[in-house]
């Protein structure tokens, strides 16, 4: 980085921010990483720091850049497993939370307007005074925002029956690289079939046409109860096979998730903190489907009894007895409400450090998928963790799929092995026509990597992105780009 | 015991650095009004890991960030990690590579010079049967002190209060670890009831730090005020108004008194209306971890929100059982008033209790 153009840059952005704009190095290092394993003494330090407090200020901050020609990073929840928010090119970083007023609740149109850097737990949180709430809720919600979710199309609890953040999204403005603001979408109408779907790029496009500030969401009323079941099945097929079924019957679910046995563990920290042990599993049990149900309390009552009823009868499958089990299950993905001081996350990686690879496979392909994880997994000398399906998509079995493995951290060789066992799930999902990354987006793991899944289509990705920023200030890198996958040139 | 430095928390840092989950951000009262990562938890402990990795070399900045802190472990409940352990450990950094605030220097040096960090202005003797532990804020403060006393006498609990030197709390928790070392020797030659059964305090921090740092057998007055009511069923006046409880965070989440300050209230016929953030995550008055001492306006920011936190559950009493939060509760309230219209007073268990047991 040039450094007479930052301090050029900086000069003016104090002029606009004052406070809210610094290079202090120690605000810039509490801004050097997200969720993405990173080995010991790797930092990304940004330049300048900023937070602006709305589009106008993002707009101002976004001529400096272009002026200067230095990169813009947005920076929301940090909770990323991608390397998307880091400054991996230095630059301006933006600290979008600063972005954080709901801007209308509509209660008649059912819709709320907020600026991008509300974190979801606490826009859901004032929804639910007007007994509404935002369906869209990945497990990292308390720190996550509305922006990033949009900005990485990160998966939701409860995809299955609200799909994730674009089912929700009506509109939203962002200011790109051209420090222009534009709102794109349908206003707060559903649908819009004139003009190109710009909304549409917004989603999963990481910073890197520019930064969102405001967004217009579809929200829905709080269901009046709510019930969770869990049942152990037989195959991993079988539970994608059994959630078409319970789909097929009529059955509304609210959130379905299905694990390997091994990844049990993981969702069962409120189990082990009451019991002092592990969950004990029946050894014909190779997975379990989690399932959430909401609404009317006599519906779902009914719900509850139709899908066990589906789910023993004909697939063999056994309810779990022990609801703690799944309590914990539903503690991890939804209330996140741990005991106190007891809090399962930093439990969970004392050690080692959660990684995964986040496919998309057909449906049909999850035994497959799963064993050949277990070989990439033992190739690359991955620990492994389990696998998680997630139904993103509203009323079909999908398959959104975390295969986790414990990541050593300790030394950069071993992190490098942990992106090899990315690239080779990654070839693997694209073999069995999935896709590399259903929630988790390129970041700085994938890009150019990612023309084996998108061949010549990269190439209009990257004239796209020179539209909205032609002066590749934004969030440069990212996306056709990685330092941890090597890869063949571009096609031209 | 070893006093652990920043060096002795390093799987602890790099446990939250590969972990991130922000649970201890966006509620983090400093945090909520600077904007900056580094004023959260989660941020302090990637500051943390560029001490540790040479990175980022200790500054009177730096320091400056880590004394806007309060200490007030919302963090660390929403944790699995010890992080005011940690975070005091950063401060002690910074007091080693010589970047401490003089505010904090000059308590420091008075507290093991004269024994206290406030001027003794209360008559504390009492002969009574039971060890009370009465702390400097309380010393400070006559009218408080006695009210808490007469309170307890009517109720059968006689203090014994002898010589007594600072506790230490603000020693350590503005990094002077050394320091807290000499005034734990000062506290142990000076303090009488060292051997007693039971020792009853009356300041929340002080509890804290006498059970966790010096393993005295302590019990908060309230306690057992709440448990002399108990025994006498009733015998209390109806004071029947409306208002919220403030959980001190020492008395709350560090001790887990919870339960006995609301028990009280409700015997005295007030009807509690709960904050939403109260118990385990209720947040901080403002005036925790030496905050007020470096960054009053900072300290007053943060009681305003806790004030506003009561009128938006529309009660217009705040009661309280700390010397700490209730006087900082109470300008907070007052400056609000200025600019919303609406005064939450802010009244001390202790006083009501006096009023019900005229």
């Amino acid at each position: 980085m040039n450094t007479g153009q930052v301090d050029k840059a900086f000069a003016e952005l104090r002029e606009i921010l004052g406070d809210r704009a610094t290079t202090s190095p120690v605000h810039r290092m509490a801004y050097t990483r997200d969720w993405s394993p990173r080995y010991r003494g790797m930092n990304d330090l940004p330049d300048i720091v900023v937070i602006p407090n709305d589009t106008q200020e993002m707009i101002r901050i976004t001529r400096v850049a272009y002026r200067y020609e230095i990169p813009l990073v947005p920076f929301a929840g940090g909770t990323g497993m991608g390397g998307g928010a880091v400054a991996w090119k230095g630059g301006i970083l933006v600290e979008t939370k600063g972005l954080n007023r709901i801007l209308e609740i509509d209660r008649e149109n059912m819709t709320v307007t907020v600026q991008s850097g509300i974190t979801i737990e606490v826009l859901n949180h004032e929804l639910t005074r007007h007994k509404l709430w935002l369906p869209h809720q990945p497990e990292s919600k308390r720190a996550c925002t509305i922006g990033a979710s949009i900005g990485c199309d990160n998966d939701s609890t409860f995809g299955i029956r609200y799909g994730k953040i674009r089912d929700c999204l009506l509109n939203a403005v962002i200011v790109t690289g051209r420090a222009e603001a534009i709102r794109v979408g349908q206003r707060k109408a559903s649908f819009s079939s004139t003009g190109y779907k710009l909304l549409d790029l917004l989603v999963a496009s990481e910073g890197t046409l520019g930064t969102i500030t405001e967004a217009t969401l579809r929200v829905v009323p709080l269901p009046e109860t709510r019930q969770i079941r869990g049942y152990l099945c037989r195959s991993l097929n079988d539970t994608a096979k059994g959630l078409e079924r319970l789909l097929g019957s009529g059955l509304a679910i609210e959130s379905a998730h299905a694990n390997c046995r091994n990844r049990l563990h993981f969702y069962t920290h409120s189990y082990r903190e009451k019991y002092g042990r592990e969950p004990k599993l029946p050894a014909w049990a190779e997975a379990i489907l989690f399932l959430s149900f909401a609404g009317d309390r006599d519906i779902v009552d009914f719900t509850v009894d139709k899908a066990a009823q589906i789910m023993v009868d004909e697939f063999k499958a056994e309810p779990v007895g022990e609801q703690e089990l799944v309590e914990g299950w539903w503690d991890s993905k939804h209330r996140l409400d741990f005991v106190p001081f007891k809090q399962k996350w930093p439990d969970s990686q004392r050690h080692k450090k959660f990684g995964a690879a986040d496919l998309g496979l057909p449906v049909g392909r999850l035994e497959e998928g799963y064993h050949r994880y277990l070989e990439i997994a033992e190739k690359w000398d991955q620990e492994i963790l389990g696998m998680t399906i997630y139904n993103e998509s509203p009323n079909k079995a999908t398959a959104s799929i975390s295969f986790a493995v414990f990541v050593d951290d300790s030394n950069e060789d071993r992190v490098r092995q942990f992106y090899q066992y990315v690239r080779e799930m990654s070839e693997m999902a694209i073999a069995l026509d999935g896709t590399m990354s259903t929630y988790i987006g390129d970041g700085d793991r994938l890009g150019g990597f990612n023309q084996l899944e998108h061949g010549l289509g990269l190439k209009y990705m990257r004239r796209i992105k020179g539209i909205f920023d032609p002066k590749n200030i934004m969030n440069p890198g990212k996306k056709f780009q990685s330092r941890w996958i090597e890869y063949h040139q571009e096609m031209t | 015991m070893k006093r652990k430095n920043l060096r002795d928390y390093v799987e602890d840092i790099y446990t939250c650095n590969r972990t991130r989950c922000g649970f201890c951000r966006e509620q983090c009262p400093v945090y909520h009004i600077k904007g900056y990562e580094t004023y959260s938890c989660r941020g302090k402990m990637l500051v943390g890991r560029g001490l540790i990795e040479n990175t980022l070399s200790p500054s009177m900045e730096m320091a400056q960030i880590l004394d806007q802190c309060l200490l007030c472990g919302l963090c660390q409940a929403r944790c699995a990690l010890n992080t005011l352990d940690i975070i005091t450990s950063m401060r002690q950094q910074m007091v080693l590579d010589g970047f401490s605030t003089p505010i904090h220097r000059g308590n420091v040096e008075r507290i093991l010079k004269e024994g206290y960090l406030l001027d003794a202005r209360a008559d504390t003797v009492r002969e009574g049967q039971v060890p009370l532990y009465v702390g400097c804020v309380y010393r400070s403060k006559p009218r408080e002190l006695a009210t808490a006393l007469s309170v307890l006498e009517r109720l059968d609990i006689h203090p014994l209060i002898g010589d007594e030197t600072c506790c230490g709390y603000i020693v350590e928790a503005t990094g002077f670890g050394k320091e807290f070392e000499a005034v734990q020797e000062q506290f142990k030659k000076t303090y009488q009831q060292f051997n007693a059964p039971e020792i009853l305090t009356l300041c929340p921090t002080c509890t804290a730090t006498l059970k966790e740092k010096y393993g005295l057998p302590v019990k908060h007055a309230i306690v057992a005020v709440a448990e002399q009511l108990r025994r006498r069923q009733g015998g209390v006046k109806s004071l029947g108004f409306r208002a919220t409880y403030h959980d001190p965070c020492h008395l709350g989440r560090m001790v887990g008194i919870f339960e006995e300050p609301r028990e009280i209230l409700r015997q005295l016929d007030i009807q509690l209306v709960e904050m939403e953030n109260n118990r385990y995550f209720s947040t901080c008055c403002g005036g925790g971890g030496g905050i007020h001492a470096v960054d009053p306006d900072l300290s007053i920011e943060i009681a305003k929100n806790r004030v506003r936190d009561a009128i938006r559950v529309g009660v217009e009493t705040i009661v309280t059982v700390c010397p700490t939060c209730e006087p900082t509760l109470l300008r907070a309230a007052a400056r609000l008033a200025g600019e919303v219209g609406i005064f939450v007073d802010v009244q001390s268990l202790w006083d009501l209790l006096d009023k019900a047991l005229e």
